[in-house]
């Protein structure tokens, strides 16, 4: 198995005060859509920047492509794109000279990046403004230019940084469209907080909680930590009657009514979830109601995510171990 | 020289120049760049214009450069101490994590500050010689003329130098612009004490009427080599800190 980053016991403390990276090993196997999950401030955006080489580690050690990663590295940060939280441009550049300034950083010759420049911001969508100053981009035109500045070098490894945060409903649609479109023989590195959004796209998930990485894995894997399966139901009609015959549903662990709308129904794992939902779509029909929308598995990433926050959390001093 | 060392050759100075070019347009696109240059070739003209009669041109020469080290100084340690702080996140961002050493960036930031101060100062300068030796009494010697011009020059990298330097290392331009002020102005106070007075720009002041009209008394060689020295000492130690400094 080839990883495209590994880390051992990467620990990065700042200023003798707040250890924002504690003791991580992470591996990243190539050709993988990563999600890097976890709250505000656990250390997403600082393990980005340790891969990167803008800040060394306190201790421990990182590997991209197989060598280790330092302040120096500049060939290997010539095999990796890397997408910013919120990208900062020279606000007098325009998508053409701002691309250009990027190939140029990447050294690449002048028939290189016109090529490759023209092509990106056709991809990005921004061919309208190709020739516009930056100042007047709103958020999305942002990411997506720092997307494709992201991209300009033809990276192996692409490290995007909260690519969706900021961002209205059709610019992340759209932003995690463009991610869904790249070559998947590149290997990516998502950091997000937001769990739709690593359900949809990523293959394996890592997640780092107060700078500790608590799970990293498969998504399928992931989704197991969840004891019995979660259905989420939002219907239109008698939701009481409903309610009260749920019940009688064979392997049903428990059920919430959540709003006048949406019921989310638990399963004991050990019951097929094919007959469960064959039941329960029984029900619905016998109590003649409308069925709005049906679903499981964002709720399903989001109960994973919190189960295992908090079995970390409930650890203790165990954590130290 | 194989193929490979070729490559070398031809990708090093890329980035290099790309962040020098970019560094230099923002600085040139800028109004105060077009201000220090009309008040600039403006107070010269009027200085020569209303020179008294019989004053000749080294007088009215030492007065223009004295702007550069008394007032224009002032405008060359806000652009330079905002040279690296001032692009905290985009440094990082933009350039940093591109295929980027860290003394190319530095450098870059050197050159492209020194050559930028250095043009308004020989656009400037041009107009006030220009003038003065056209319109005044010739009492100036042209290899002395050429040495005062260096002579501040030196003085004016020395100060981008140490701007350049204090901007890398605290991430505020105000503490730059305070700390840059003090060490300037302090210079001609507290060199003296310490028998360092060839090191102050004040000095050098007070010596360039003589060189101007080809009076040597040894003095320029040192004032020359602490200007240099202090400017490449400076460099130095801004790339060694650099190359270890998280952004």
């Amino acid at each position: 198995m080839t990883y495209v980053v590994e880390t051992t016991n990467l620990t990065k403390i700042f200023g003798s005060k707040v250890i924002a990276v504690n003791n991580m090993d992470l591996a990243v196997e190539e050709g993988t859509i990563y999600g890097f999950l976890g709250p505000n401030g656990s250390g997403k955006t600082t393990v980005i920047r340790l891969l990167l080489g803008l800040i060394m580690p306190t201790a421990g050690s990182i590997k991209v492509f197989g060598e280790n990663m330092n302040m120096n590295s500049a060939h290997l940060r010539k095999r990796i794109g890397y997408l910013p939280t919120n990208p900062m441009l020279s606000k007098r550049m325009t998508p053409i000279t701002y691309l250009d300034f990027v190939g140029r950083l990447f050294s690449q010759t002048k028939d290189q990046r016109v090529s490759r420049l023209s092509k990106l911001i056709r991809s990005v969508g921004l061919l309208p403004s190709a020739s516009r100053e930056v100042k007047g981009f709103s958020t999305g035109m942002v990411t997506r230019l720092g997307l494709a500045a992201s991209l300009m070098n033809d990276p192996d490894l692409l490290l995007l940084d909260e690519p969706t945060s900021g961002l209205d409903p059709a610019g992340r649609k759209s932003t995690l469209d463009l991610i869904e479109e790249l070559d998947k023989e590149k290997t990516i590195f998502v950091s997000s907080h937001i769990l739709s959004d690593v359900d949809r796209i990523c293959t394996h998930v890592g997640i780092i909680n107060e700078g500790k990485l608590i799970y990293s894995g498969s998504i399928k894997e992931m989704k197991k930590h969840i004891q019995g399966n979660v259905l989420r139901l939002e219907l239109d009609g008698d939701m009481n009657t409903f309610c009260d015959r749920l019940a009688s549903i064979g392997g049903m662990a428990a059920f919430e009514r959540r709003g006048s709308f949406t019921v989310e129904i638990s399963f004991v794992s050990e019951i097929s979830t094919l007959k469960a939902i064959q039941d329960v779509l029984g029900l619905i029909v016998e109590c003649n109601l409308d069925l709005i929308s049906m679903n499981s598995s964002t709720s399903r990433i989001e109960d994973a995510f919190l189960k295992l926050l908090e079995e970390e959390e409930s650890r203790g001093f165990a954590r130290a171990v | 020289m194989d193929s490979q060392e070729q490559f070398r050759f031809v990708e090093w100075p890329m980035p290099f120049l790309a962040i020098v070019e970019v560094d230099l347009q923002n600085l040139f696109r800028s109004r105060i760049t077009y201000a220090w240059l009309i008040v600039g070739v403006f107070l010269q003209v009027i200085r020569v214009l209303s020179a008294p009669w019989g004053w000749g041109t080294s007088i009215i020469v030492v007065q223009g450069l004295g702007d550069f080290i008394l007032i224009w100084s002032m405008l060359i340690i806000g652009i330079t101490a905002s040279a690296v702080s001032s692009e905290a996140g985009e440094l990082a961002d933009s350039i940093m994590s591109k295929s980027v050493k860290r003394h190319d960036y530095i450098m870059a930031k050197f050159t492209s500050r020194i050559m930028y101060v250095m043009t308004i100062y020989l656009l400037i300068s041009a107009v006030l010689v220009g003038a003065a030796t056209r319109l005044l009494e010739n009492d100036y010697d042209m290899s002395g003329l050429v040495a005062a011009l260096l002579l501040v020059a030196l003085a004016l990298i020395m100060l981008t130098t140490l701007g350049v330097t204090l901007s890398m290392v605290t991430s505020n331009t105000v503490i730059t612009i305070v700390s840059l002020l003090v060490i300037w102005y302090s210079m001609t106070i507290f060199l003296p004490l310490v028998d360092l007075e060839f090191m102050s720009p004040s000095s050098m002041m007070n010596e360039l009427l003589d060189i101007i009209q080809g009076v040597w008394n040894g003095e320029e060689w040192k004032i020359a080599t602490s200007f240099g020295g202090i400017s490449i000492i400076a460099m130095f130690l801004s790339i060694l800190y650099f190359s270890i400094k998280d952004l």
